[in-house]
């Protein structure tokens, strides 16, 4: 029975410096408080886990049968029922305790975030939303993952929002997590301490694709996200295309279009044929004029997959405009030149 | 466990010539339901176990490669509907209807007939969720949360698996309201409130805990297939519900179901280590005490389930979430007292009993972590989450389970269970369940979430995944050592005496198997543990004589 008892310590043993030494290193500022709760969560429940495992096996081996004799017949009595309401109190409490105080800190709204980010999800991908800098990058679902620039040592706020059903936007190295409901706007900030590229995921089952959801966190220096702020924009200011004429097919398939730029004539009507490629998920084609979308000049109703539908488009005079999918947002969208 | 092997000798020869099949499909014997209640719960944790066993072997490489992404949710979202409402929950009312008539000195349940539909109706709603795979788009693929709006966009599976869930909630209503009658109205003479076995004391909480519950759930269900099929708005968001209603509804419900599918296995393993010990149980009252404490709280404690929604009240919920564990860490506390300076025979129900205290610990422990909210965020819905249900559930409900089994077939069938077999089967289900679940820690603390078919090669999730895998087929292979334990007992000749263990409660004093009244000569019951009475009592007369 010895033998029993050693085996038992040499199965737990290596279990409780695992769990000591693997959490994620922290990348925010927030991060690193959730990262010391877990380690003082850890001093206070190691040695509850040791000293009662370890507890147990000593009387394994102790009080295993040697005798017949009947053992003393303890029924337990009250003191000892207080002792053992008392002990779990006392550790509850302090846990409690260190528990709320880093809760204050993760939670706490900074009132002047640096940069300020819608991020939208919906099955399955990402778009982020720049509100400052007037822009948004998106990803292409299975594809093509999204990604987000931030800069390191600012505050960040992050405002999400969900076009569809619940999902939740995590980022293992920043340690934290929040849903994304649809109806309801969540909001954190964070403030990233270290240079990188973290990788993000949905974490709330969203559907079919949900374990494809995933984004990219790039923390740069200050000045290299304004050169990034910089070229985003003007990419997206100068997208061109060849004219199409009057005759334009667009196809929507895996959540995307075949094209993020239509040119066609000016001042002329135009025959728009729109093909869902998606079975039993909809989708629309609209024209804005920008991504803004303070004006509406065009916009088909919703219809599901497989099927295409023909439509015209009234005359436009010259310019850039702007094209999306109502349905899923500027992840499928594009611009629309209008060529004189 | 086959049924073709309970020869119907155990019945009392009626003047019936009905078939023995009819005789099962008929019967109002608790303690035939009881076996029947094992056998459908074992069936469907078969089929649960071999979901498992697909997902392990699909997450043991990154990528999506044996099966569609599509099948792997349908199988992750099955594998937990059936662990929980068809295997876990009905396995415990089994060892529920066989013994608490018994342990209590009663004929029957108090319902015979009501007990026999609360059976029946588990295997129709069990093969209503199932028969979701033969349905176009499939079985239900949303998880066993069934979070909306996203379930709102399943077909006919998404309302089979409402309408089974409804049709087990009833099953449990039913079973719940019968368990609580029986105990409280069917005692035998002298067996007072504060003498039934603890056990009994188990399954009555659970029952409360059900009777409260299960109408909320059912209700939510309603609601769901509402939405889904007529128009109605209480959930989706679209037309103005509100999502998180649905998880408030769902987690007042879920949360005391993890108290109802825990506690009778509490129970059982506080029936085995006094045995086992040689000692009463240590703190009778403060057990029951601390039942009661939890009945009560997990009604308080639901919206930890959903602290990243950024919509529940932290500080209470975290606080209520704390509390709950100090009559827990009282139950430990006892189950120590009740070993120490015992006389231990480690026969394989004290083996398993042992494992579960081992085990239940590292699951409600690293419930502290989740229960910190801060720490929560970066933890929930990762594999931290998936290993922690399965320290609770399978490191103890089941290992409570199996030591129930262990403790009570001589009993149910009148044949030993094979000892070094049963050995066997302790330490590969001991260390299989540890290489599967502990690994999984890791993963969350990794940043895994839960519920994805595929994973990229660089995210480092491989190897720890690997490890789980290769743990999930040794539990396999702890199950067929069990079920071959269980069929050759079967081949053997009856073996079992009355009491085998020098056992407690009232079921030992009658014969192995009980005759269909339970019990020739009633013993008297003077304090919680008549048959040691009646033991020591006949030691006496020998003494003297």
């Amino acid at each position: 029975m010895a033998g029993w008892a050693r085996r038992r310590l040499l199965l737990t043993a290596p279990f409780l410096i695992l769990l000591s030494g693997c959490a994620a290193v922290p990348a925010t500022q927030q991060g690193g408080d959730v990262h010391s709760l877990y380690r003082t969560i850890f001093l206070l429940a190691a040695p509850v886990v040791v000293i009662v495992e370890g507890f147990l096996l000593w009387m394994l081996w102790r009080y295993r049968r040697h005798t017949d004799e009947e053992p003393p017949q303890s029924f337990g009595t009250k003191r000892a029922l207080v002792i053992f309401f008392l002990i779990p109190t006392v550790i509850v409490g302090v846990d409690y305790g260190f528990g709320e105080a880093t809760l204050a800190s993760v939670d706490r709204i900074d009132p002047n975030p640096q940069v300020v980010i819608r991020a939208e999800g919906f099955q399955w991908e990402w778009t982020f939303y720049y509100l400052n800098e007037g822009f948004f990058t998106t990803g292409k679902t299975l594809t093509q993952p999204a990604q987000m620039e931030i800069p390191v040592d600012e505050p960040v706020k992050i405002l999400l929002h969900s076009r569809d059903v619940i999902h939740s936007f995590f980022v293992p190295s920043f340690l934290f997590k929040r849903d994304v409901i649809p109806g309801r706007t969540n909001q954190f900030t964070f403030t990233a301490t270290r240079l990188g590229v973290y990788k993000g995921q949905c974490a709330e089952f969203c559907g079919l694709y949900h374990s494809r959801m995933t984004f990219y966190v790039h923390v740069v220096t200050a000045s290299d996200y304004s050169a990034w702020v910089r070229r985003a924009r003007n990419a997206a200011l100068h997208v061109t295309c060849p004219s199409l004429g009057t005759h334009v097919r667009v196809t929507a398939k895996n959540t995307q279009w075949n094209t993020n730029c239509i040119a066609v004539a000016a001042n002329q009507q135009i025959a728009l044929s729109v093909s869902n490629q998606d079975p039993a998920i909809d989708h629309n084609f609209a024209v804005y004029d920008s991504s803004k979308r303070t004006k509406e000049f065009f916009q088909t109703g919703r219809f599901p997959g497989v099927a295409t539908k023909d439509f015209a488009i009234s005359p436009l005079p010259p310019g850039r405009y702007y094209f999306q999918c109502d349905v899923h947002g500027p992840a499928m969208s594009g611009v629309y030149v209008v060529t004189p | 466990m086959a049924v073709t092997e309970v020869r119907p000798a155990a019945v009392a020869p009626g003047p019936s010539r009905r078939s023995w099949l009819l005789e099962w499909l008929t019967t109002t014997d608790h303690k035939r339901i009881g076996i029947l209640y094992l056998i459908n719960s074992f069936a469907f944790f078969f089929i649960g176990g071999v979901f498992a066993l697909i997902m392990r072997l699909e997450l043991a490489r990154p990528g999506a490669k044996l099966i569609s992404i599509h099948l792997y949710n349908e199988i992750f979202t099955l594998h937990g509907t059936l662990m929980i409402f068809l295997f876990i929950f009905p396995v415990l009312n089994g060892f529920g209807n066989f013994f608490v008539p018994l342990q209590i000195g009663a004929l029957d349940m108090a319902f015979p007939r009501i007990n026999a539909l609360s059976f029946w109706l588990l295997p129709v709603g069990g093969l209503t969720i199932l028969s979701g795979f033969v349905t176009k788009g499939g079985a239900a693929a949303f998880g066993w949360t069934n979070y909306v709006p996203v379930s709102l966009q399943g077909g006919t599976g998404e309302d089979l698996w409402t309408l089974g869930l409804l049709i087990v909630g009833v099953s449990s209503l039913l079973g719940a309201i019968n368990f609580i009658v029986t105990i409280l109205r069917m005692r035998a003479p002298g067996m007072t409130m504060l003498r039934i076995p603890i056990f009994v004391w188990a399954v009555l909480a659970t029952s409360l805990l059900a009777v409260l519950a299960i109408p909320v759930f059912t209700s939510g269900l309603l609601m769901l297939f509402a939405d889904h099929r007529l128009g109605t708005v209480f959930f989706n968001p679209a037309h103005g519900g509100n999502v998180l209603l649905w998880q408030n509804v769902f987690w007042f419900f879920g949360h005391p179901e993890v108290y109802m599918l825990i506690l009778a296995a509490w129970g059982i393993v506080s029936e085995i280590l006094p045995v086992f010990s040689g000692k009463p149980l240590f703190g009778y009252r403060g057990v029951v005490l601390a039942f009661l404490l939890i009945t009560a709280l997990s009604f308080t404690v639901w919206a930890h389930h959903m602290y990243a929604t950024g919509a529940v009240e932290l500080p209470f919920f975290s606080a209520t979430t704390e509390m709950i564990s100090i009559p827990t860490g009282v139950l430990f506390f006892n189950w120590l007292a009740t070993i120490y300076k015992g006389k231990l025979r480690f026969e394989p129900p004290m083996l398993f009993a042992l494992g579960f205290i081992a085990m239940f610990l590292i699951g409600g422990i690293d419930g502290v972590w989740t229960a910190a909210p801060a720490v929560d965020f970066a933890l929930t819905d990762t594999y931290w989450v998936v290993s922690h249900i399965h320290y609770v559930l399978f490191g103890g409900t089941m290992f409570g389970v199996v030591a129930g089994v262990y403790y009570w077939f001589p009993k149910m069938f009148g044949r030993m269970l094979n000892r070094k077999l049963g050995i066997w089967h302790f330490w590969v289900q001991l260390v299989g369940f540890n290489l599967t679940f502990f690994p999984m820690h890791l993963l969350g603390v990794r940043g895994m979430p839960r519920r994805i078919a595929y994973y990229a090669p660089d995210r480092g999730w491989t190897f720890l995944n690997q490890l789980s895998t290769v743990g999930s087929w040794l539990i396999a292979v702890s199950m067929l050592i069990f079920l071959w334990n269980v069929l050759a007992a079967f081949r053997r000749p009856k073996d079992a005496p009355d009491d085998p263990w020098g056992a407690n409660t009232l079921e030992w004093a009658t014969t192995s198997p009980p005759p269909v009244h339970n019990f020739d000569h009633l013993p008297p019951v003077r304090s919680e543990r008549p048959v040691r009475d009646l033991r020591l009592a006949a030691a006496a007369r020998e003494g003297s004589s």
